[in-house]
């Protein structure tokens, strides 16, 4: 990839090479920076697979009348806005769709497509941690309620924290696209972030699909 | 800086060298700027954590369960960006002008350079080891305090419970600070070259994994410090035991967060490296088995390692925000935790073998002067270990209360993972068998392993049947089988790397006599230490624990005795490294008629290792071939080829 001007073979004395080493070879079509975040990802998938572990133990050894357990005084359960965080799905869902159109605008050369798609990603993830904070505040039981509240917050709150993350990585890449950084042809510090946001968004459906819903 | 022109791509090159560093030195990446960050990151952690608690109406204000995990995330990261192990990132990351990579990170002219943070992968190597043998000693001391108070019953030295904060953070130590990173540190130095690249995928990333380290020792030392002692619950760290200690076994949980990160993030590395950057006819079965070892140990690492951290993440909100993950009371499941564990704590034991089996698969070749045998199976049966080494972690647990039916399951796969073990041991056997052998210091070490290991392999089989399990579990024999397989296994092919490529890395050769001498004080002391271990296990002494029944008592000072000259070999060692580091003979570019690429470059090597890329043409282990070839390299030098020997050796190729 980085090709520096590296002509002299034929005199082959390390002499000549000492402030530059030789060009690298690579023996994959993958970039490496893209097979690291992939690797990244599945190393961060199985952080997640730990924290659904510790919640299927407790789902397997709570009995199911209690679970959701019982709100304290009352005789009712504690309850999911499930409606609310479907809602929210969808926002990621869209989020994913438009970092996707940034990547592909700035490939195709089209910059305000690249500042467009990027602004409403940020903005709708940002929407997305929001709702989340809010229900957060109103959902009536916290981390210390059974192991209900701790897997739930567990789960959620890591998969939150991935947002935020990523949400910083799409916003410095909002700035640098402002500056008119990036091009058609070295667009990697747009693609990871938006690779990482995708990864945010599938991990998301699973957090929806296991607790909010089964 | 402001001279560099605005960097609108990744790869833009070919910038004039970067000007000196202008700025003083509170400023300039270092240690006084690392000093100073950490005093920063000190102030702003404490402030965050009562400000918000006094915010809060929280009392107390000043809680230490809360502060220690604000100073051990956040000090750590203060310290690294002061060392200026992330400017590169943060500057690209920002869109400000990088610093273009004008290798100024590379090589390393003085001792100096190996205490700043460096992007060449022969430095971070050799960084890597002086640490991680810096930490061998240190848990090795706390196995003298160990095995002096069990050398008779009752009380000598230490009360019980400093004896159970020794022997956990002696095996936390031993396993996070020295086995696992050791082969990080010998695969930093030499897998690069072995597969003909010039540096690691990731050279900043490389820097950040070898300083993430010596951070995880430092904090799980620093739990001596702390009111109660250090951690006591055991490596295993199990709920709820870990819940109820005091504030110290928060540093557990952290030092194995740091030490997981910086695992996750070389091994990471090291799967890029030697997917994309492989020289031209590098095929993969054309790779060395070290690479082969290491590429399946990176993939456990990064597969299995975000479980222990998942665990240990889990373990701190239990104790930190009183959640109840663990908590029996509130509804949690506290075997759970043991589950999620040994998910990863078992692929570690593989972790903490598969380089070393590269090792000797090395070194065997090359003193045997024969190919290796079976090579194709050689490499597979590591990968059939990767894939069986994920479904055997409940054999951990036959006692601990878990789910019946899973004991079967667990115990048929357990045995089934003896299978490829099997293969590898009989193929280093047929490896050896009518070849020349010539037993220098590597090639004991790689010999004594083998036999070793099989002893540690053989009781494996023992404890992985659930019967011999249910009597043996938490017992001496356990401590016997887990020190055969990590000392008399994974300690030993680490020396046997250590004397191999030694010559590579310092340019100068051991001392032989001294070697063998270290090889055979250790290989005796080992075996009168550990072996005595296995009848009293039986008999049931349980481990763990400080004092005794006076019937152990005999077999437990012949084990002493053994320990303390097992801890005097060590010195032997010591010495021998680094006078020879300092006044060895110089050693040639090939002492040992190696083949791999690694050995056919100066010793050591230059800055870039190649002048040009090598190319590949054959296998690794053709000893004894005639006019076999692995590698070519351009330029000036040709491969020293193999002087055809007698027809004897390997003729069957």
């Amino acid at each position: 990839m980085t090709s520096i001007a590296h002509t002299d073979s034929d005199h082959g004395h390390s002499h000549d090479h000492e402030d530059h080493p030789p060009e690298q070879y690579y023996s994959s079509k993958v970039e490496p920076p893209i097979l690291g975040i992939y690797l990244f990802l599945a190393s961060e998938a199985m952080l997640f697979g730990s924290f659904f572990a510790a919640y299927f133990f407790a789902r397997v050894a709570v009995p199911h009348e209690f679970w959701p357990p019982i709100r304290p005084g009352t005789n009712v359960q504690f309850q999911l806005p499930v409606f609310l965080a479907l809602i929210n799905t969808i926002i990621l869902v869209t989020s994913s769709v438009t970092v996707h159109w940034a990547v592909t605008s700035l490939k195709r050369n089209y910059r305000a497509g690249l500042i467009a798609g990027l602004s409403l990603t940020v903005l709708l993830g940002l929407t997305f941690l929001l709702i989340q904070i809010r229900e957060y505040m109103r959902i009536g039981f916290s981390p210390r309620d059974e192991a209900f509240g701790s897997t739930f917050f567990g789960l959620t709150g890591l998969h939150g924290a991935h947002v935020f993350m990523g949400l910083m990585f799409l916003t410095f890449a909002l700035m640098r696209s402002m500056k008119g950084h990036y091009s058609a042809k070295h667009h990697l510090g747009l693609e990871l972030p938006a690779i990482y946001w995708h990864f945010v968004d599938v991990m998301w459906i699973v957090v929806y699909v296991m607790v909010y819903v089964v | 800086m402001s001279t560099h022109t605005i960097e609108h791509g990744e790869h833009e090159v070919g910038h004039a060298p970067s000007p000196p560093d202008r700025r003083n030195l509170l400023q300039r990446p270092g240690w006084i700027r690392g000093a100073l960050y950490t005093a920063i990151g000190f102030g702003i952690a404490t402030a965050f954590v009562t400000g918000i608690r006094s915010l809060g109406d929280l009392d107390p204000v000043w809680e230490l369960d809360v502060l220690l995990t604000a100073w051990t995330v956040i000090v750590p990261l203060a310290f690294l960006a002061g060392m200026g192990v992330f400017s590169y990132w943060i500057y690209w990351v920002t869109g400000k002008p990088t610093q273009p990579e004008d290798h100024s990170g590379h090589g390393a002219e003085s001792w100096k350079d190996y205490f700043r943070v460096n992007t060449d992968h022969k430095v971070i190597g050799v960084q890597y080891l002086i640490t991680v043998f810096f930490f061998f000693i240190i848990g090795g001391l706390m196995a003298m305090f160990i095995r002096a108070e069990l050398a008779e019953p009752g009380t000598q030295l230490i009360d019980p419970n400093a004896f159970n904060g020794f022997t956990s953070v002696h095996a936390t130590l031993m396993i996070f600070l020295f086995v696992v990173p050791v082969f990080a540190g010998l695969g930093n130095y030499v897998i690069p070259i072995m597969i003909g690249a010039t540096d690691m995928a990731f050279p900043r990333l490389n820097a950040l994994s070898f300083w993430m380290l010596p951070i995880a020792g430092f904090i799980i030392l620093a739990s001596f410090l702390l009111p109660g002692g250090a951690f006591s619950a055991g490596w295993t760290n199990y709920a709820p035991l870990a819940t109820q200690q005091p504030d110290s076994n928060l540093m557990f949980q952290m030092g194995v967060q740091w030490a997981g990160a910086s695992s996750i993030a070389t091994a990471l590395n090291f799967l890029v490296t030697i997917i994309t950057m492989r020289a031209p006819g590098m095929t993969f079965f054309r790779m060395p088995l070290l690479v082969w070892a290491n590429f399946t140990t990176s993939t456990l690492v990064v597969l299995a390692t975000p479980f222990i951290a998942g665990s240990q993440f889990l373990l701190m909100f239990d104790r930190v925000l009183h959640t109840n993950f663990f908590e029996v009371a509130g509804g949690g499941y506290v075997v759970g935790y043991q589950h999620i564990f040994w998910f990863y704590s078992h692929p570690a034991v593989y972790i903490m073998l598969l380089p070393g089996f590269g090792i000797v698969s090395e070194v065997l070749s090359v003193f045997a002067r024969k190919p290796i045998f079976g090579y194709r199976l050689m490499a597979l049966s590591l990968v059939a270990i990767l894939f069986l080494g994920f479904s055997v972690w409940a054999h951990h647990m036959f006692v601990a209360g878990m789910a019946p039916w899973l004991r079967i399951p667990m115990m048929i796969t357990t045995l089934l993972i003896a299978v490829p073990t099997g293969i590898k041991v009989f193929s280093w056997l047929a490896t050896l068998w009518e070849g020349r052998i010539h037993f220098k210091t590597p090639m004991l070490w790689a010999v004594g392993f083998i036999s070793m290991f099989v002893i540690g392999g053989l009781s494996g089989i023992m404890l992985g049947s659930v019967p011999i399990d249910q009597h043996a579990s938490d017992t001496y024999f356990v401590v016997a089988h887990i020190h055969y397989v990590l000392y008399g296994g994974s300690v030993f092919t680490i020396f046997a790397g250590v004397y191999y490529w030694f010559p590579k890395m310092t340019g100068r050769m051991y001392n032989e006599a001294l070697g063998k001498a270290h090889f055979w004080l250790t290989f005796v002391a080992f075996n009168v230490t550990f072996f005595a271990q296995h009848w009293v296990g039986l008999q049931g002494m349980p481990r763990r624990v400080a004092d005794y029944d006076p019937a152990f008592a005999n077999w437990n000072m012949i084990s002493s005795i053994g320990g303390f000259v097992l801890g005097a070999s060590t010195l032997i060692f010591l010495y021998n490294m680094l006078v020879s580091w300092r006044s060895g003979a110089p050693a040639p570019g090939n002492p040992w008629r190696a083949l791999t690429i690694e050995w056919q470059i100066s010793s050591p090597p230059s800055k870039y290792n190649f002048d040009e890329i090598p190319q590949v043409v054959g296998g690794p282990y053709e000893y004894g071939v005639p006019g076999a070839r692995h590698v070519v390299l351009n330029g000036s030098r040709t491969v020293e080829t193999e002087k055809p020997e007698p027809a004897t050796a390997g003729a069957e190729h």
